[in-house]
């Protein structure tokens, strides 16, 4: 689970989400994200691990998934 | 003969502050907000005298709203907000659907050039194909209309205006008539314009237009009108009018600045960059005629003049030629003089600043006008500002690249 402390840091200081709202079954439109806010989140993410989200695979609905597929990634990157 | 239409609210953010009195008093004063600036690194770049914008979104915007705003609508929105609450409308957007009809007209000319700008750094220095995602949205001209009507709620007409420096005189002239003719009660309308950035700079300094630090200081680079004029001081900022029809005055309470009587358009299908007389008299005369009025009702004439040294005497003949023996009666300043030249959002300000004239009986000054040019031989209001308690009517000028001309003439209420 190292991306799902990330993505709960920056929804709250970066996309100012109430920290209260931030949990794992949360999805990103519970947290008050519309479509391009969350590109623009996927893209902080991206950059922060050097990673690239293929769109085939952006469809996860809850932070929890979100968090589970980066670390995924972050792994198949080999770092 | 339409409806009248009345200024009934200012909100700026401009090189002098975001007062409108305090503006007003020291562009009368002829006090330049004019510094010189640092643009690019100390090694790859430039000090040039330019009007920048103290201004920062920061507790005025929420956070998540100013990630996807570019710098000129931040301004826009902040400067909506003001025109808002002084005309006393402030909310209404969010409370009906009728009240939800105003409409949104303004004038941007670069729209988020900070943005594309770092989008190009991205992908050119970076050597990255990864910039943001929001970099389209962000550096549409458009921008911060779209941001206002979001913010407050207003579901009439969004329209920008991109006419380079007649962009916001446009968008102004443009909302006046659809509120004269019936289309629309209230508008906000003006226009913004953040172009600061350094890519932006280097590619204005390279057209040879803009002014040399003069040496009496940066605050002085700014003279049109005068024989040591080296060219423009660029500036920054939004400046938003609260445009009503006279209906709308009946059902409450407020004092209107200034009315709007007359607007007129032309072109002068000449030069892309070099100003023409006959253009520029063709649009003052349609203003006059717009109004109704004789032309020698009008005393003040606020000028485009942007301190180069070949546009002004333009202006100065094609004043001559419209009013040809009134204009030796007529003030003729150029307040960009002490605010520089907003570009976009330069008719926004020049016309909010003829309003508060008109409603203090005050003409302000050229500054820095201290060795007129000959060919500039028209009472320029050197210096200082001059009270005209009589003062009734003015009109305002601007006269864009690419030979667009724009004039609106303003009433004392």
């Amino acid at each position: 689970m190292r991306a799902y402390s990330y993505l709960a840091e920056v929804l709250a200081d970066k996309y100012d989400v109430d920290e209260d709202k931030i949990r794992p079954e949360a999805t990103l439109a519970d947290l008050g994200l519309d479509s391009l806010m969350v590109v623009e989140f996927l893209f902080d993410v991206e950059d922060e691990f050097n990673i690239e989200v293929p769109d085939d695979r952006a469809e996860f609905e809850t932070l929890d998934e979100a968090a589970t597929l980066i670390d995924e990634l972050i792994e198949a990157k080999g770092d | 003969m339409g409806r009248r239409v009345f200024i009934t609210g200012l909100g700026l953010i401009a090189p002098h502050g975001e007062d409108p009195v305090s503006i007003f008093d020291r562009i009368y004063r002829g006090d330049s907000a004019v510094q010189l600036v640092r643009s690019g690194t100390a090694d790859f770049g430039s000090d040039l005298p330019l009007a920048t914008v103290d201004f920062t979104a920061k507790d005025r915007i929420p956070k998540t709203q100013q990630l996807f705003m570019a710098r000129a609508s931040q301004m826009a929105v902040v400067a909506a907000e003001g025109a808002l609450q002084s005309s006393g409308l402030f909310g209404v957007g969010q409370e009906g659907a009728e009240d939800g009809e105003i409409g949104v007209y303004m004038g941007c000319g670069l729209g988020g050039a900070e943005i594309l700008q770092e989008g190009y750094r991205t992908y050119f220095v970076r050597q990255s194909r990864r910039g943001r995602p929001s970099t389209v949205p962000m550096i549409m001209a458009s921008g911060p209309a779209s941001h206002i009507s979001m913010r407050f709620g207003l579901r009439g007409p969004t329209h920008t205006y991109s006419i380079a420096c007649a962009s916001s005189t446009v968008a102004i002239g443009e909302a006046f008539r659809a509120i004269r003719d019936g289309y629309l009660d209230t508008a906000l309308s003006g226009g913004a314009e953040a172009m600061l950035n350094d890519g932006s700079i280097a590619a204005w300094e390279r057209l040879g237009v803009l002014a040399n630090s003069h040496i009496d200081g940066p605050e002085a680079s700014s003279r049109p009108f005068d024989l040591e004029r080296t060219g423009f001081v660029l500036g920054e900022g939004a400046v938003l009018l609260v445009l009503e029809a006279e209906s709308a005055l009946q059902e409450r309470t407020v004092d209107p600045i200034a009315e709007i009587i007359g607007y007129g358009v032309s072109s002068d299908a000449f030069s892309l960059t070099e100003p023409h007389a006959a253009g520029q008299e063709a649009a003052m005369r349609s203003a006059i005629t717009d109004a109704d009025i004789e032309r020698e009702e009008v005393q003040y004439v606020n000028a485009h003049a942007t301190g180069t040294p070949s546009g002004d005497p333009i202006e100065i003949e094609a004043i001559k030629n419209v009013f040809e023996n009134h204009a030796s009666n007529l003030a003729v300043s150029s307040t960009k003089s002490v605010h520089g030249h907003l570009v976009g959002a330069s008719g926004a300000l020049e016309t909010a600043i003829s309003a508060i004239a008109l409603q203090k009986g005050r003409i302000p000054p050229t500054a820095n006008l201290t060795n007129p040019d000959p060919s500039c031989d028209l009472d320029c209001v050197p210096g200082y500002g001059r009270e005209v308690p009589e003062l009734t009517v003015a009109v305002s000028n601007s006269f864009a690249f690419g030979g667009s001309n724009a004039t609106l003439v303003l009433r004392k209420v």
